[in-house]
């Protein structure tokens, strides 16, 4: 398949990038391209330039900050965040989702900024990085932004990044003592686009919740926080029962969509279903790293 | 300055030897090997990254090159088909595709061979699973997975043979 004409820039420094995007309204970031060049390739958007960020060091470390925050940049891939020792051993959830996105290939090229950019709501780091409390680093030519997790992903493909503008590096701060986090999807087939998909960052002292964060996706526009379910967890014990009676809260106030995959019906209740894996993995989690 | 344009003056090894073409900005890394440099053992399936036939090595990323313009590569290190071979001879994965049955039509092959050669590389001694999720992103139209994941086991234990000689 043909794309349709485009130029293409690869600029070596985040300064010149921003300056190719600002240079034309359809000048659009290419990072690992597991996405964009097949959106290109069936002609859904037209651009007149690509600015390839995918090889600037400056979005490609993975740091570890003080008190065990991590700041991730934006081109990191997949299969980076999975064998880095430094998300592994901060963010080992992390590692592992990135471990289990699509395929190899994909691994080997989609990156943490894609992912997050193209906020396609079946894509797997969205709900886990909200649930995280991620803070997002945006820069534009004007300086840099922060903006929480939970305000960037706006909708269907569309994020908190303007024009002008690019996602520059992901940081994600340490889970609270006593914390764990957990991940849940329900699939077309392994590794494969999702039909509901839950994470939750659980805190649990003397065998009750203190507190917890759930976010569901696949379900709506956007991640989102279920502030039922996390209401009726907190002070609940940290038991399989009291978390399926918690994942009752999710109902009615969820509209899905519907698809070939899944109807919108389907897609709540297996939303109930992940959330409650997704909690009680986080409970495990947070007793293991506890001991 | 950033020098953008329709058109790009790339360079490229690809199985040790250089290349220098000037392409068109849009063109995909798979056509730049097939079309412009003939090289046409790299296979396309599909055109949008399902299938995994048109899968290579670049700078070391197992990548499906229908999914990378050819600019991206522009510097890069390519392995393909062609150089799987060494001097005429199979590598420890082809051969083992021949004496195992891991193809039927053979036209996932090439793709299948280079994602089994990045996994071996990566993992000596992989699982069943381990194969299994490492062809996740090949399709092979024949469905002749069993022998193909038979394939890529026999070629590890192959290479563990060889190193206890």
């Amino acid at each position: 398949m043909l794309l349709e004409t485009v130029a293409y820039a690869r600029p070596d420094s985040v300064a010149e990038a921003l300056e190719a995007l600002a240079s034309s309204d359809g000048a659009a970031p290419l990072a690992g391209g597991q996405s964009l060049v097949n959106v290109l390739k069936h002609r859904v958007a037209s651009l007149e330039l690509l600015v390839d960020i995918s090889r600037l060091e400056e979005l490609r470390q993975i740091e570890p900050l003080e008190g065990g925050a991590l700041e991730i940049g934006a081109c990191v891939t997949y299969d980076e965040l999975e064998h880095s020792e430094t998300v592994r051993s901060a963010q080992p959830l992390l590692a592992e989702v990135a471990g289990h996105i699509e395929d190899q290939q994909i691994r080997c090229r989609g990156t943490i900024g894609g992912n997050c950019c193209l906020s396609d709501p079946t894509n797997n780091l969205p709900p886990l990085l909200v649930a995280l409390e991620a803070t997002m680093v945006i820069e534009s030519r004007h300086g840099r932004r922060e903006v929480p997790a939970r305000e960037f992903f706006h909708g269907y493909f569309a994020t908190e990044v303007g024009e002008g503008e690019l996602l520059r590096s992901v940081r994600i701060p340490p889970l609270g003592a006593g914390a764990g986090a957990g991940y849940s999807t329900v699939a077309v087939g392994a590794d494969s686009k999702a039909i509901a998909r839950a994470a939750a960052v659980v805190g649990v002292k003397d065998g009750r919740i203190e507190a917890a964060r759930v976010v569901l996706a696949c379900v709506a526009p956007a991640p989102l926080r279920h502030a039922g379910m996390e209401e009726a967890l907190r002070g609940a014990p940290a038991t399989e029962e009291a978390v399926r009676q918690a994942t009752e809260r999710i109902g009615e106030d969820l509209e899905p969509m519907g698809d070939v995959h899944g109807s919108g019906e389907y897609r709540r209740e297996m939303a109930r279903v992940v959330a409650r894996r997704a909690v009680l993995q986080a409970i495990g989690n947070g007793g293991s790293q506890r001991g | 300055m950033v020098d953008a344009g329709r058109v790009q003056a790339i360079e490229v090894t690809i199985n040790g030897e250089k290349y220098e073409r000037t392409v068109e900005s849009r063109q995909l890394l798979v056509h730049f090997l097939r079309d412009t440099l003939g090289m046409k053992g790299t296979h396309i399936g599909c055109d949008t990254g399902s299938c995994g036939a048109c899968t290579v090595i670049v700078d070391g990323r197992l990548t499906k090159s229908c999914m990378m313009l050819a600019p991206q590569a522009d510097g890069a290190q390519i392995e393909t088909i062609e150089g799987v071979s060494a001097d005429g001879e199979l590598s420890p994965v082809q051969a083992a595709f021949r004496q195992e049955h891991g193809l039927q039509c053979g036209y996932c092959t090439p793709g299948m061979v280079m994602a089994a050669t990045y996994l071996l590389r990566r993992n000596p001694h992989p699982s069943e699973q381990e194969i299994r999720r490492a062809i996740r992103g090949n399709i092979c139209r024949c469905t002749g997975y069993v022998n193909i994941v038979k394939s890529i086991a026999a070629a590890a234990g192959g290479a563990e043979a060889r190193e206890a000689e």
